[in-house]
């Protein structure tokens, strides 16, 4: 019996040190994972983003968390000399195989800095070519709203991959429409 | 029993996957370049030091029916620790080792030495075992790496080491090149170690 309760007691007395020293190792390394975290899955895609403008900072340091409606928005800043010149955040939609994530540019004046394909599966060859800069170029300062050119708008679609194509136009306009909120919130004076 | 004796039988005599052959799993996985197995072997090195120091410590409270049990927490508190340092620090490394982080809480040479050696011997012994077999695990991890990247790859550490002209044996660097490699190494100790 006395066995049994030493066994209880010090294997129950491990486990609680064990958890007690990785909850305050998990909190000491968070900030550092999660800025590693972003740097290595949304820098390239922010970069692309931002790469006409000239901006000095850290967009990723410098992140800015928004409560929009029920979920958090993560907003990357360009800032040039403190001041913000353009914002980039996230948005997906449906292409032809699972969500296309983008990375959307937006400035001030509510036009497009540019887009960034984040993650999508779209067939390689083909739909998987709206990653390539031929394709994602032509966002780059494009007005709201933005539409193919088959429908009256600027973008000409990859001819063969229309659902992809659209899929990245949907995205940026759901960007676009949180647009409004985002520049209340950022660019307060 | 002394300390340089038993910190300096893992770098050669109980060298763990050439002479030992254990740790096979990440020693044949990661060693696709130089440096993921050095960062492989030096994590696995903390695990061992770490575990074996507080194995070691323990070693008259831990009852005998719950000691595996026991060690495997010990080690997997360190395998965690480890894990979230290196995805805070080391994120690039972290990608490459992936799931092989984890692992080593089920890497029998880390068990191997908390069971056999650890909770028998003092702190500053088992201190001893652990840094060498784990410098000796790193060693072996980076000379299987580098052989297979400088023949595969043709770099060093990601510095290019052959002319231009070297035609790379790729295969080595993918799973066949790993077991061929291992193989030829081990061949090689046994011949230097029976003259």
């Amino acid at each position: 019996m006395r066995d049994m309760i030493k066994m209880v007691v010090v294997l129950t007395a491990i486990t609680a040190v064990s958890s007690l020293a990785l909850s305050y190792i998990n909190d000491a390394t968070r900030a550092a994972r999660e800025y590693q975290l972003l740097k290595y899955v949304k820098e390239p895609s922010i970069k692309a983003v931002f790469a006409k403008l000239d901006y000095n900072n850290d967009p990723i340091k410098d992140r800015i968390t928004l409560k929009l409606g029920k979920e958090g928005k993560t907003i990357f800043p360009a800032k040039k000399d403190g001041h913000i010149i353009a914002v980039a955040y996230d948005a997906a939609a449906a292409g032809y195989h699972g969500e296309i994530e983008v990375m959307v540019g937006i400035k001030p004046d509510g036009t497009l800095a540019g887009i960034g394909i984040m993650r999508h599966s779209e067939t390689p060859g083909l739909g998987a070519r709206v990653a390539e800069p031929s394709f994602t170029e032509q966002f780059r300062n494009a007005k709201p709203p933005v539409k193919l050119s088959s429908e009256g708008g600027t973008i000409n679609g990859i001819s063969g991959a229309t659902i992809s194509s659209k899929g990245v136009i949907t995205a940026v306009n759901e960007a676009l429409k949180l647009f409004p909120e985002v520049k209340k919130e950022v660019f307060k004076p | 029993m002394s300390f340089a004796k038993e910190f300096s039988k893992g770098l050669w005599k109980e060298i763990p996957p050439f002479r030992l052959v254990l740790g096979l799993c990440p020693t044949l996985a990661v060693t696709t370049a130089a440096q993921n197995g050095l960062g492989m072997g030096l994590a696995t090195t903390f695990v061992l030091v770490g575990s074996n120091i507080i194995v070691s410590l323990l070693r008259n409270i831990i009852p005998s029916k719950v000691r595996i049990a026991s060690y495997i927490v010990i080690i997997a508190t360190f395998v965690v620790i480890v894990e979230l340092v290196m995805q805070a620090y080391f994120y690039p490394l972290y990608k490459v080792l992936g799931i092989f982080i984890p692992l080593i809480v089920v890497n029998c040479i880390v068990l191997g030495r908390a069971e056999a050696f650890a909770s028998k011997n003092g702190v500053a012994l088992s201190l001893a075992d652990g840094l060498g077999i784990g410098l000796g695990f790193t060693m072996a991890l980076t000379f299987l790496g580098g052989v297979r990247e400088i023949f595969g790859k043709g770099t060093l550490f990601g510095h290019a080491l052959m002319g231009a002209s070297f035609e790379p044996l790729s295969f080595l660097v993918k799973a066949p090149g790993a077991f061929l490699c291992l193989g030829v190494i081990l061949a090689l100790m046994n011949v230097i170690s029976d003259r």
